[in-house]
């Protein structure tokens, strides 16, 4: 809906963002953020087997940290005569929490930036690169569909006989051998085409369909805007906090009130815009 | 006024005694519709390629091409690369991004133009070729024919003068052949682009040509109009006049002195205005009933490849009999593939029984069903092929056969002789054309000495000339007592090869008999020779047939 | 002075202001990290130290006067090594893409071994899921086939034990690049204890992965080695570097 520099530069801003703070409310903010757009953009049974497995990931990280860090003054319990602080424990969390938005955040990257538009935006900046990833990208369903039919080819001349692990790496081996040959051989064809349709001749241009709208410089405005209003409020301190010696608390004033309220404001945005559109359709579609 | 001029044109391979192309003039007006035939290794491919200079293979080259009265030395680059358009054989090679819309912009962008530009041009090739259905899809889920169409739109869309075809349509199935060269003569007719192409597919191709450039042994034989071709071809040699149109084929076996007919209605029209038909049959030697053993054997056979998705092959049954030669016909995607690979246990039926000589296929454990048992040869010869030369990749077998390497290595040299591939054993399997691959491909088959061989499409992309010995081969195996069931879509070949035909549609097998039966029955779905000769005789299924009536008939008597 | 040595000579400066910018980038990250975060935001930093050290070898790539065959081809084995973990899929542990990224790099060179190895690592990752490992996996495949592209190592490739040898270290090297992001993703910081303790854990699986890479090595290099060599001899390509 919006032009890829756009998309692109809005999950930049919020990876940049929340990896570079560490405090507790603004976290939550981003990883809330994270796992609603997340939900809004996949199919309902994939989301929550992802919720599944990563609250299970979260426990082992947030885990992880107090086994090792020794750090904070309130102890809870011992462990081979090491102690385990609670405040290394709550920093094991955040530390997770982090991650885990990063993740969803990649996540939902991959899911909005389809290929074309990663590539439409290097393809200005690095255009042998993008063309080589897009070739790259054109090649494998092609080989992967080949080697479906190696497979096939050499099971019925009796290749594969056992089913132990030697025979299958044989196999295995065999299909890619055979591919690696087809592949080379053919894509020596696809340079002969490229050649035919003038590759390589100066000043060589970049095309694509996508469109810089109005709505898209709004929305950059907008970004920057945001941009400056997190820089001030980094430099008010209402994204300090620390964990050690001992837990910081996060003041609530009005004003760091209404910065947290912005923040997760910017967080929500995508998926506010993306459950507007689709209740503007069932509006529509209603009316049909 | 002539667009491409080619003067004492000669060139040889480096490393190679014979001359790919002698002595080779020709001219080329604006706006004609040249096509190029002969033998497959006659030259045609290096005379195009020759013609482009950015596919210009190296090696010897003396004479010189002229594009609009420059010569090609003299060209500027950017005039070479737009202004001569070419379009190869392989639909999925010639593909180099992966969007629709890239591919199309893809020459555009090489040629520098901006963006604006280029939006209108592509928009305007994807109207012109009907793309824009599938505009913003990937190029890998395109089908064979949209790919082919992708490929000529894609270098429309740079606006070239002059159009070179190399077999376009020779990985095509029938109907996606059909589309696209209907779309060159529509290039050709309504914007008077000039063309110039080679073609496996002359039935269809032949009547729409200006004129026609027969090549031998890197020489031109004749270049005329297709009907003075199709007379003076009269006394040439086989090779060249197998792969012309039925109705040439026909004119030319009854050698009477008659204008050459081109399409199936002037064949028709020749028939019925020339020769009587008292006789309306011909009288064939019943087949001897087939109360052999069964090979194989269907039972009710369900197939899908995941739970979810919908079936392939629907409550299937068939019975081959041992020795039998069986032809499966049937448009792209109707799942005759995934059926062959069932019989040869690479796809597994959820529901009902496959039996391989009264055996249940699940019976046979580990490679036994492929020793000296079942064989399949794929669609793509070179799935088959691993190692440097066709030799190793056929001593390679040993590790399936096991016993001696000496008596593999004899029953190499048989198989070499039969298939006459002896010079080719030592070659990289990749370094052969298309017709040898398939032939190096079935040799490979043959080596574990199968009772039941199934092939998958063996008459793709291979010329006319190929088709022929490969005729005689399948042939030559089933008096062996070899059982041979093979797919395909080419009507022609099944006709000639078939002791039983079967349509396979809508996921099963709707009809099967034998050819004779099987194609007079079917109205569109027959031969050509049938579609000319049913006005006038009741059974005639090839050329043969038709000249053989026509002459018990006679001519005539005005 | 001529067209083309004008043109050079432009190309010579803004690779110089290129080569700059990007060190000013680097301590100006550093600077953010150390004095800004007092070393708190070393995750990120650790990052786009990973994306920053493969930019110069696109760069350099993007300046070439290239051949459309090897760039094709360069294409076209990036793509095997990604369909490689789908035909090895169902065998646990072998994944041939190191073994690829090395091949490459002994038969194109550095540079071509050095792009196979960070592109698959986007590309596969499409698949298999983007994260921020993502540029950690580009900078350690990219490196190992940067390495295994130097004339040196090359010629040490030629013989068994160097390959044995290599594929062990390749083994050892992916597993050190990887462990410094998951250091980072259990505690946020970097520290050494943490790191080791985190490869003594990775052990087996560096160990299986090492010996992976050895087999495959060992098996793949002579028949995928002479597809590559058939293609040099007849087409003559690859020869520049």
């Amino acid at each position: 809906m919006f032009h890829p520099l756009v998309i692109f530069s809005y999950f930049v801003i919020v990876l940049f963002v929340t990896m570079f703070t560490s405090h507790p409310v603004f976290l939550l903010c981003s990883l809330a953020g994270g796992v609603a757009f997340c939900g809004v953009l996949s199919a309902r049974r994939q989301f929550l087997s992802d919720i599944g497995f990563y609250i299970v990931v979260f426990i082992l990280l947030s885990l992880a940290n107090p086994l090792f860090s020794h750090n904070g003054e309130t102890i809870l319990f011992f462990i081979n005569d090491n102690p385990v602080t609670k405040e290394a424990l709550i920093y094991g969390e955040f530390i997770a929490v982090m991650i885990i938005a990063v993740i969803f955040w990649c996540k939902c990257l991959n899911e909005v930036m389809s290929t074309d538009k990663t590539l439409y935006l290097f393809g200005r900046v690095v255009p042998k690169l993008s063309l080589l990833l897009t070739m790259a990208l054109r090649f494998i369903p092609l080989f992967k569909r080949q080697a479906e039919k190696i497979n096939k080819s050499q099971k019925t001349m009796g290749f594969y006989a056992a089913d132990n692990l030697p025979d299958k790496v044989g196999g295995a081996m065999r299909i890619f051998d055979s591919l690696i040959g087809w592949s080379i051989e053919n894509s020596l064809e696809t340079a002969d085409s490229m050649k035919a349709r003038g590759y390589g001749l100066p000043e060589r241009t970049t095309f694509s369909i996508f469109t810089f709208r109005l709505d898209d410089a709004f929305m950059l405005g907008l970004m920057a805007i945001y941009l400056l209003i997190f820089i001030a409020g980094k430099s008010a301190g209402f994204l300090s906090f620390h964990f050690y010696p001992t837990l910081g608390r996060v003041g609530i004033t009005e004003l760091s009130a209404a910065f947290y309220a912005f923040m997760a404001l910017f967080m929500f945005f995508p998926t506010l815009i993306e459950i507007k559109e689709q209740i503007k359709w069932k509006y529509l579609e209603s009316k049909i | 006024m002539e667009i491409l001029r080619i003067e004492n044109l000669s060139f040889s391979y480096p490393l190679r005694d014979t001359a790919a192309l002698s002595d080779v003039s020709f001219q080329v007006k604006e706006g004609e519709f040249i096509l190029l035939c002969g033998e497959s290794g006659c030259g045609k491919t290096t005379l195009l390629k020759l013609i482009k200079r950015e596919l210009a293979p190296q090696g010897e080259k003396s004479g010189a091409i002229y594009y609009r009265g420059v010569r090609q030395d003299d060209l500027d680059e950017r005039t070479s690369a737009c202004k001569i358009g070419f379009v190869m054989q392989n639909p999925e090679n010639q593909i180099v991004t992966e969007k629709v819309w890239h591919e199309l912009a893809f020459g555009l962008e090489n040629m520098g133009l901006q963006t604006e530009k280029i939006r209108r041009r592509v928009g305007e090739m994807a109207s012109f070729f009907g793309i824009q259905n599938w505009f913003r899809k990937k190029t890998d889920e395109l089908s064979g024919g949209q790919k082919q169409i992708l490929n000529l739109a894609a270098v429309m869309a740079m606006q070239p003068e002059i159009l070179i075809l190399d077999e376009p349509t020779s990985q095509l199935d029938p109907i996606a052949a059909s589309d696209f060269i209907a779309t060159i003569s529509k290039l050709n007719q309504d914007m008077g682009l000039t063309i110039l192409m080679t073609e496996h597919r002359l039935e269809e191709v032949f009547p729409l040509a200006d004129r026609v450039l027969v090549m031998k042994k890197g020489k031109v034989l004749l270049f005329d109009e297709p009907r003075l071709v199709g007379n003076k071809l009269k006394n040439a040699d086989n090779g060249i006049s197998q792969g012309l149109p039925s109705a040439i084929r026909i004119y030319q076996g009854l050698n009477d002195n008659m204008p050459c007919p081109l399409t199936v209605k002037e064949g028709r029209e020749l028939l019925a205005d020339n020769y009587d038909n008292r006789v309306r049959r011909l009288h064939r030697g019943k087949k001897a009933p087939a109360d052999a053993e069964t090979a194989i054997e269907l039972r009710g056979v369900w197939f899908r490849y995941l739970k979810e998705s919908p079936d392939i092959i629907e409550d299937t049954s068939l019975t081959v009999k041992k020795g039998e030669l069986v032809c499966l016909l049937g448009g792209n995607g109707s799942g005759k593939t995934t059926l062959l690979n069932i019989i040869a246990g690479a796809n597994r039926p959820y529901k009902g029984r496959v039996k391989i000589f009264g055996k249940n296929i699940r019976k046979y454990k580990g490679r036994e069903l492929y020793v000296n048992g079942l064989t399949l040869l794929p669609q793509n010869p070179q799935t088959v092929f691993i190692k440097e030369t066709v030799r190793d990749d056929y001593l390679e077998l040993s590790k399936v056969l096991g016993g001696d390497l000496n008596a593999l290595q004899r029953r190499i040299d048989q198989i070499a002789e039969l298939l006459s591939i002896s010079d080719l054993l030592d070659v990289h399997p990749y370094d052969l054309s298309g017709g040898e691959q398939q032939k190096a491909a079935i040799g490979k088959i043959l080596l574990s000495e199968p009772r039941i061989i199934l092939l998958d499409e063996p008459t793709k992309g291979i010329d006319a000339g190929y088709k022929e010995q490969l005729c005689s081969l399948l042939k030559d195996l089933q008096k062996r007592g070899i059982t041979i069931m093979l797919v395909s879509h080419d009507i022609e070949f099944c006709a000639r090869v078939a002791d039983r035909c079967g349509m396979f549609f809508d996921h099963t097998i709707i009809s099967f008999g034998e050819p004779e039966e099987f194609f007079c029955n079917n109205n569109f779905y027959t031969t050509v020779a049938n579609r000319i000769s049913r006005a006038m005789f009741d059974n005639a299924i090839t050329t043969e047939d038709v000249i053989e009536l026509c002459r018990e008939n006679g001519r005539r008597s005005e | 002075m001529s067209y083309a040595g004008r043109m050079a000579e432009e190309v010579n400066k803004k690779r110089i202001l290129f080569i700059l910018g990007l060190l000013v980038a680097v301590v100006f990250l550093f600077w953010v990290g150390i004095v800004l975060y007092k070393d708190r935001a070393y995750n990120i930093i650790s990052i786009m130290i990973m994306v920053l050290a493969c930019i110069p070898f696109y760069a350099a790539y993007e300046k070439k006067e290239g051949d459309i065959r090897r760039l094709v081809i360069i294409a076209a084995l990036t793509a095997i090594a990604v369909v490689g973990r789908f035909v090895f899929g169902p065998i646990p542990f072998f994944k041939p893409v190191t073994a690829v990224v090395i091949i490459t790099a002994i038969y194109l060179g550095s540079e071509a071994g050095f792009l196979v190895g960070s592109l698959s690592a986007v590309i596969s990752n499409i698949f298999f899921g983007q994260g921020p490992w993502t540029p950690f996996q580009m900078a350690a495949w990219g490196v190992i086939g940067l390495i295994a592209g130097f004339p040196p190592v090359k010629r040490l490739l030629k013989t068994k034990p160097g390959l044995v040898v290599y594929g062990v270290f390749s083994g050892i090297l992916f597993s050190a690049i990887m462990d410094i992001w998951t250091v980072l993703s259990y505690e946020g910081v970097f520290n050494w204890a943490r790191y080791l303790a985190a490869q003594a854990t990775a052990l087996s699986a560096t160990i299986t992965y090492a010996v992976s890479n050895v087999v495959f090595l060992l098996i793949g290099i002579k028949p995928i080695g002479k597809k590559l060599e058939r293609i040099q001899i007849k087409h003559k390509i690859f020869i520049k570097e």
